[in-house]
Formats: structure tokens, sequence, C-alpha cells
């Protein structure tokens, strides 16, 4: 087998995988035992799990990136081989400058450390020095939301205030490189927001971001390309929008369906706004189930086309395709467009949906919820004859 | 390496809070116990058995006794080293041989409040203070280099296989005893008589030349044997390279078994 190695002299936020391969022994039981090294015996269970199979990407300084992939599909495997935590069977990695990984942010506390001890700590760990960490502190306890538990030890924290704790310190490290994995998932939902905004800062400030989520949505915020990972390989990787559908096709019953989302000849037709409105015509993101739905939408040509093929998807939050429809649009002699669609009665369950317009390749992705709302399933209890 | 002195200094503090955290006496339970055994073994072989007797006993147990407690804790520090800080290994790259390296110099303290004791005594009732005692730091330099590499060889073994530190455990008992702690080898007829059983008393034991040459120094006030000195400072290379390099082989996949 060639040996793995590390890329030097990259330039900071650069990223690059070459040919990466590596596998996981997946056990219960993790730690081997010396009688069975020493008997030479491979204890039975299941052969190992190829997280990464020649991997070859290149990110340059300052790309946002996302990175789907089904459960398993090697993307958090990949995150710690960019942050130098796993090393590769072979191929070659390289991550330039200061690499942060948001990885398990919870974990690494001292339980018997107050919060600002572990802030000296964890910012040591990515060698940073005392000076350093001073001048960040107070931004880091700020950002935490913290106020006076900071000085408590940490067993005391929930689990929020850790995964806040830890995210306040890795996003303050002025990290070159910035991976990311599934965080944005914990936390209330204005913590969420603010790990996003401080997220834009940085991409703002010039930080390379990896992001790994299932959250179609925050990836589409975020990321400017999406790589999608599958057993071990990449799938895709390209614009963002692209990536998101394919992946979806990928997630959905649609898998290997036929028609191709790669490349192609630059698109002719572009969706210039999609709208959402509610029974009475208003603007809105919020339907109850049963209630009318219109999409509203606009194109525009680049070039000369007729007839358009236009493109719905509603999708739900895992990524399948709940529905899929598609028509003919007409345009205008200024190359301009518009039509709806008119759902009479929005009959879904409860949650959060994604629905996904192109003319005909899915660009634009507006989110839309249903709340969820309590079910009263009238019944009478009766004492069973048995017991009496 | 010293970009991450900080670091190292941090692992310090956190292994040192962390023994000494929620206890009143603190650092002080730490003097406990060698004192303890120091009093048992002066009461069993000086009064009791009258087996072994060599003047200001006491301070010939106990110049044994600190060396052979800060080699013994240090090791069963590091082996869980790696196991208690997972969560730091798993999160963050950066040079792993600092976690045992901590786990062991958070043991100097203990091993320092020991000698701060130790030294005045031995030199007051033994009037050792001679130029031989220029030797002390250097035995106690290369102590802590040969330590620190068996500590990383074991820390990083346990890691991936976790009968190590049992076995460790296990060993170190009767290593112990056979460890030239409460005696001297030629103290025995049967060892003058069996050339092995020297052999395998000073020499075989590799703790032993730093035993026996720190007490040489302190407790005799003249330096150790050539040979002594010439086994010690290969000992210290020896464990230190062998230590770093079995390290370094093995510490790839730690995020992984930890």
């Amino acid at each position: 087998m060639r040996r793995a190695s590390l890329i030097e002299g990259l330039e900071p936020g650069e990223i690059v995988l070459r040919d990466a391969t590596r596998a996981f022994n997946v056990r219960a039981d993790q730690a081997r035992t010396l009688k069975g090294v020493l008997l030479g015996r491979r204890e039975p269970g299941p052969p190992p799990v190829p997280a990464l199979q020649g991997v070859t990407v290149r990110i340059a300084p300052g790309e946002t990136v996302g990175m789907v992939g089904r459960n398993g599909a090697g993307k958090t495997s990949t995150l710690r081989v960019l942050a130098g935590i796993v090393p590769l069977e072979s191929g070659e990695a390289g991550c330039g400058g200061r690499v942060v990984s948001l990885l398990e942010l919870a974990a690494g506390f001292s339980r018997d450390f107050s919060g600002r001890d572990n802030v000296y700590l964890q910012g040591a760990l990515y060698g940073l020095d005392r000076s350093q960490i001073n001048e960040r502190i107070d931004k880091i306890i700020e950002f935490s939301e913290l106020d006076s538990f900071i000085d408590i030890p940490v067993k005391t924290y929930s689990s929020g205030m850790f995964v806040r704790l830890g995210f306040a310190i890795a996003a303050h490290l002025d990290a070159d490189v910035l991976l990311i994995d599934e965080v944005l998932a914990v936390g209330d939902e204005g913590f969420q927001r603010k790990c996003l905004r401080r997220i834009s800062e940085q991409i703002a400030a010039g930080s390379t971001v990896v992001l790994v989520s299932h959250d179609a949505g925050a990836i589409e915020r975020v990321c400017e390309r999406v790589i999608v990972l599958d057993g071990g390989k990449v799938e895709f990787d390209g614009p963002t929008a692209e990536g998101l559908l394919h992946y979806h096709r990928l997630m959905g019953t649609e898998r290997g369906g036929g028609e191709s989302l790669r490349g192609g000849a630059p698109r002719t037709v572009n969706v210039e706004d999609v709208e959402l409105r509610d029974g009475a015509g208003r603007p809105a993101s919020v339907f109850r189930s049963g209630e009318a739905m219109q999409v509203r939408i606009g194109l525009r040509a680049t070039e000369h086309v007729s007839e358009p093929q236009v493109v719905l998807e509603f999708r739900s939050q895992d990524g399948a395709t709940v529905f899929r429809t598609e028509t003919t649009a007409e345009l205008g002699p200024d190359g301009t467009g518009e039509l709806a669609y008119e759902v009479a009665q929005l009959r879904l369950l409860g949650g959060d949906y994604d629905l996904a317009v192109g003319a005909p390749e899915l660009d634009r992705t507006v989110h839309f919820s249903i709340p969820r709302e309590t079910v009263d399933l009238d019944g009478s209890w009766q004492v069973s004859e048995r017991t009496r | 390496m010293r970009r991450h002195s900080y670091l190292f200094s941090q692992l310090v503090r956190r292994e040192l809070r962390r023994k000494y955290k929620g206890s009143t006496l603190g650092p002080v339970w730490y003097l406990v116990n060698p004192l303890v055994m120091m009093g048992a073994y002066t009461l069993m072989f000086d009064y009791i058995l009258k087996s072994v007797t060599y003047p200001d006993y006491p301070i010939f147990l106990l110049a044994g006794l600190v060396v052979w407690t800060f080699f013994q804790q240090s090791l069963l520090a590091a082996a869980e080293s790696l196991i208690d800080q997972g969560g730091l290994v798993r999160k963050a790259r950066f040079p792993r041989e600092a976690i045992p390296a901590a786990s062991v110099a958070a043991q100097l303290g203990t091993f320092g409040a020991m000698l701060v004791l130790l030294i005045p005594l031995a030199l007051a009732l033994r009037g050792t203070l001679k130029p031989a005692l220029l030797l002390l730091p250097v035995i106690l330099a290369l102590l802590f280099a040969f330590v620190l590499g068996i500590a990383l060889i074991v820390a990083v073994l346990h890691a991936y296989f976790r009968d190590v530190a049992p076995i460790l455990t296990a060993a170190l008992l009767p290593w112990f005893f056979l460890t030239p702690i409460f005696f001297e080898p030629g103290h025995f007829d049967f060892v003058k008589h069996h050339a092995w059983a020297r052999l395998l008393l000073e020499w075989v034991n590799p703790i032993a030349p730093f035993v026996q040459g720190f007490r040489t120094v302190l407790y005799y006030g003249r330096a150790p044997t050539p040979g002594q000195l010439v086994y010690v400072f290969a000992a210290a290379v020896i464990a230190l390279g062998l230590g770093s390099l079995v390290f370094r082989q093995l510490e790839g996949d730690l995020a992984v078994v930890v």
C-alpha cells in the first residue's frame, strides 16, 4: 500500500485531497485486546467500511463548500482527514493555514474546570498562546451568552451551553479553514441564526468554509459549491443548486433515474424569482395544512427560447421529493415571462419543506413550513374483560 | 514545538488541578504515601526483622522510594492519559505526545516536593554536601527522560490494547521488591556468591541504576560508578528515542481508537 502523506506548502485557506483513501473498522468494541493481537487472530466483525475511496478535491482559498451525502457517505471522515485528526491510508491531503474544525463541539471540555479555563485550554489546543486568547476571550464569552456561568465548572452546563461555548471558541480563532460538521442542528433557533451570521462574517473575512449538513437550506444559504459524497466517492462536485438537486435525487426514489444533471450547456432560461402566496394572495412562508398555495415564478431568457420547460419540485426536509410537476411557459418578446402554479389544498404533514423551481434545471429554492398541530384523537378507555 | 508550549503548560495545569481537586489537603496527600511507606519499611526492616540495617535507614529508604514513586506514578498516569483526554485527541490536530508528557510532568510536582523534604535532611544527617552532589541534577534529568520515554510507549500501547495498564499494574508490584530500594544487592550472601543475581538486580532492571546512582550521591556522598553513569545516560537516550519512535508509529489512528 502506498503510504499516505501530508501536502505541505499550501496557501492559507487552500484545501487539497489527492486520491484520498481511508476505511474504518466498525466494531462495538473499538479496542483490540492484546490476546487477539498476540494470537494473530482477527476478531469476527463486519469488514472495514470505506469512508473515502480515491477522493480528489481541490478547494481554493475563500471558497464555501457544502458536503452532502447519506449517513455514512464519508463526510465526517473527510472533515477529520482535512482537520489532520485522522490519517489517510493512501493518497495525499493538505489544508493550509489554521484549520479549525467544529466537530464534536461539546467534546474536549474538562468537567471540573470553569468555562473560562476551558476557553484557554481549547484555544491552546489550536495553537494559540495566552495573549492571543486574552485578546479574544471577551468576544467569546459575549458570543456564548453564558454570562456569569462562564466562571463555574462546566459539569453544571446543559448540552446547549456546551455547544454554544464550543462554537464561540471555534468561531473566534481566526481560522483560515473552517470545517463545520452538522453543528448548526443544535442550539435554539436564535443561536443557530447567530452561528450562521458568524460564519458569513468569517466567509467575508476570507475564510474557506467546508460545511457538512443534512440541512439543504443551510447549505444553500452558506455555500456556493456542493460536493456530493456517496459510498466514499465524489458523486458530484459543482454549483450548489445542481449539487443539492443531485443530492435529493440520491436520497429520493429517483436514484439512477435517467437524466443527467451534470455539465451541459449554459442555461438559457433563468428563474428570476419565486414567490409563495397564501389563498388570499398575500406573500407567505408558513401555510396551514389544507390551505391554498400559489407559486409565482418569474423567468428571464438569455437567448431566444420560445417555450421553455419549467419544473417544480416539493421536497421534505430529509430531501425526499414529495411532489413534482412540469409545464411549458410562454415568454414575451423581451424574453421574460411569468407563470403561477396553484395548489387548492396543501395536504402536507407538519414540517419544513423546500420548493425547487427551474427551467428546466432546478436552480431556485424557496423554503416554507407547515406548523405541527396538536392532534386530537378523541376516544374513551375501557377496562377489558379479562382483568375483571 | 514552541508554538505548543502554551498548550503543554495548560495540559500540565489541568492534570495537577484534576489530581488535587476537591481534597482539603490537596498536594500534601502526595507526600503522605511515600512517607507512610518509609515509616512502614523502617519499622519492618530496621526494628522488627533487623535483616538490613543501614545508618539513618529512613533516609536510605526514602532516597530509593522517591525515585521509584516517580517512576511508578508516571507510568500509571501516562497509561490512562490518552484515553482520559480522548475528547481532545478527537477534536484537533496537535502533537499528541503532549498528553502523556504532561501527565509525567505533573508527577514532577510530587517528586519535587519530596526532594525538597529529603535533600536538606540527607545533607544534614549524612553530611553529603560534597562535589558529587553536582551530579544529582544530571541524574534527575536523565531519570525524567527515561521515564518520559517509557511513558510514551505505555500510553500509546494502552490506547490500542487496553490490557497494557492492568499488566503494568501487576508487574510494578514484584518489580518494586526486586528494585534495590530498601536494600543494597551486595548486602546479601546469596547475591555475593551468584554473579547472575547481582547482574539481574543491578543491571537488568533498568530503573535500578537510577535508584542506586541517586542514592550513592545523596546518601553516601559519592559519585556513582562510571558504569552506572554510562548506564543511566544510555538508558535515558534509548528510552526516549524508542519511545518517540513507537509513539510516532502508532499515533496516527489515536483519534479512531481512543
